[in-house]
């Protein structure tokens, strides 16, 4: 599992989201991209739900900023295994310099206190190494398999954290 | 807008309910044994023998499967079977959809709609920890996708946490009532702000409690429901849907998208004012072109309370108030039974039971026989929100006949 990771279990992995982890694992967010209309996407798909074409591509240009969206706090984790029991929270983050209709991500913001985190702080991309585990419907392995026994690349989380100055 | 064709032409003549449980206490009986119990009773309430049920309808997977309880109960004919996709108590309005369908054009004569649960150990019904976005980040569970929703309908509206406590006291109120009701004793708003927070905004009080149980209602047509038992309930009209670019939910599970991330496409893409809905605005729209009626028609509304912060988020897409307002709508009493639209007066998933919202259709008959646990001064129409958020979500609107 990765250093900070609240979750359980790594993400699934398989053709049409691997290369967003990997990516992660650079250190770079991308998104999908449709070739013909430019229209971004999330998540993953074959086909652009606006022009209908099945060519698109990796958006390797993005700002890496952001703007949360809504969030939770989750006080007392189900487990023990769900953030070694302790405090977290979860957050949606629209990112900027998306063309087409916004583009959500499902994230955490790392460095934030529950006063410091609000609906509508901007943030930037920040990346949380995935190590061990994951899990893997219809992807490379069985579920639980290592990362390290497969092909795949190094892989993070992408998560957020305040933009310089934008913390209250 | 004059009614569509199908309006009207099918009803509800039996309603049948096994008891209530927590989660996991029937388990040794399974569910096909609350099935067959509820369908009994629904056939004693109609006047007929389940021998003439040749038609089965249900939702998202009900492990109860129309084939199976035709053989056990020996039925004369199988005719037609139907399945709405999705999770949840979505698809619940579909399936009263694809009932009315068949008897209105002849392919079934009694169509009967089941859903049982029972949830040994650590099952939950709306899944934990599957793969997908959510898990890795920390959100595993139903609630903490509403809690999302609700947090941004707080920051756009105000809406407080004291508006959701004002849904739990009203389930609660109504519950007191209901003697086949699981949480039948009264709470103030300082026991709700005073129950586990769980995940922020949402505290227990604001969650349902995962139920086992068993249900049937039986529909038949217009024509044939005139020599039923009891009193029957016309289905006025059924609407089914979700919002554009939403997938089968919010922020689902990833169990129905291929990339194994997330639902496709949920909260990820959908418009920013579907996002602070149920889901419902289009298909509510829908259910009242369909009637030829309109909000003010409705005298009681029995909305999916899964979570308190939903009901307020319905209220405001089926038109009961202006979008935004629901807070400050329900905080001024409106949902109470003396209130201007009384709101789930069974207690609803809150606080009678957790039985993915058919309940609150058998709740609607009772109320349009006058039956009611909470009976309100003869109402003539009642409309039922299935799951929210749950794409295909859907509602029904009864009438008397």
């Amino acid at each position: 599992m990765s250093e900070r990771m609240p979750g359980t279990g790594g993400p699934a992995l398989n053709r049409l989201v691997t290369p967003f982890y990997e990516a992660a694992g650079r250190g770079l967010l991308v998104i999908q991209q449709c070739d013909d209309c430019g229209y971004h996407r999330h998540v993953p798909t074959d086909i652009c739900y606006n022009c209908l074409s099945w060519k698109w591509h990796w958006d390797e240009s993005l700002p890496q900023t952001g703007t949360v969206y809504s969030y939770s706090w989750v006080d007392r984790p189900m487990n023990e295994h769900i953030n070694d029991g302790k405090v977290y929270n979860f957050a949606v983050v629209e990112l900027d310099g998306i063309t087409g209709n916004a583009v959500r991500l499902l994230t955490n913001v790392y460095d934030v206190e529950k006063d410091s985190l609000y609906v509508g702080l901007r943030v930037k991309a920040a990346f949380d190494p995935v190590a061990g585990k994951y899990a893997s419907p219809g992807g490379y392995g069985p579920a639980g398999a290592d990362i390290a026994a497969t092909d795949v690349g190094p892989i993070a989380l992408v998560v957020f954290e305040p933009l310089e100055g934008a913390a209250a | 807008m004059s009614a569509d064709w199908l309006s009207g032409k099918a009803a509800i003549v039996g309603i049948g309910q096994t008891a209530f449980g927590k989660r996991g206490e029937f388990s040794e009986r399974g569910t096909y044994s609350l099935v067959l119990e509820a369908i009994q009773k629904a056939c004693d309430d109609a006047g007929i023998s389940p021998k003439q049920i040749d038609g089965w309808s249900s939702y998202s997977n009900d492990p109860n499967q129309g084939a199976m309880l035709s053989a056990m109960m020996g039925c004369d004919r199988l005719r037609f079977t139907a399945m709405g996709w999705g999770g949840g108590g979505g698809a619940m309005g579909g399936a009263f959809m694809y009932a009315a369908m068949a008897v209105a054009t002849g392919q079934a004569d009694y169509v009967c709609i089941v859903r049982g649960a029972t949830m040994p150990g650590n099952a939950r019904f709306g899944g934990m920890g599957r793969p997908g976005d959510g898990p890795p980040h920390g959100m595993i569970s139903p609630g903490n996708s509403f809690a999302l929703a609700a947090r941004r309908h707080m920051s756009r509206f105000g809406t407080t946490t004291e508006h959701f406590g004002e849904i739990a006291i009203n389930a609660r109120r109504n519950a007191a009532n209901n003697p086949n009701a699981r949480f039948r004793d009264e709470i103030t708003m300082e026991d709700h702000h005073a129950s586990q927070l769980i995940c922020d905004p949402l505290r227990k009080m604001d969650f349902c409690m995962e139920s086992d149980f068993g249900t049937a209602i039986i529909v038949t047509s217009k024509e044939r429901a005139k020599d039923s038992k009891n009193e029957p309930v016309s289905l006025v009209s059924m609407a089914m849907g979700g919002p554009p670019r939403w997938g089968d939910a919010w922020f689902g599970q990833a169990a129905s998208d291929p990339s194994g991330m997330g639902s496709a496409v949920g909260g990820h893409m959908c418009d920013d004012d579907d996002y602070v809905t149920g889901g419902y605005r289009t298909l509510a729209q829908d259910l009242y072109d369909k009637s030829g009626l309109g909000p003010n028609d409705v005298d009681v509304a029995l909305l999916y309370d899964h979570f308190t912060p939903m009901v307020i988020m319905a209220i405001e897409d089926f038109q009961f108030c202006e979008k935004g307002e629901g807070g400050p709508f329900v905080a001024e009493g409106n949902i109470r039974r003396e209130g201007k639209i009384p709101v789930n007066t069974h207690g609803g998933n809150l606080a009678e039971v957790y039985a993915h919202g058919m309940t609150h259709v058998m709740e609607g008959v009772r109320q349009l026989r006058g039956d009611s646990p909470n009976q309100l001064d003869n109402p003539q129409i009642a409309v039922i929100a299935a799951g929210a958020s749950m794409a295909p979500t859907g509602a029904i609107m009864l009438g008397k006949m």
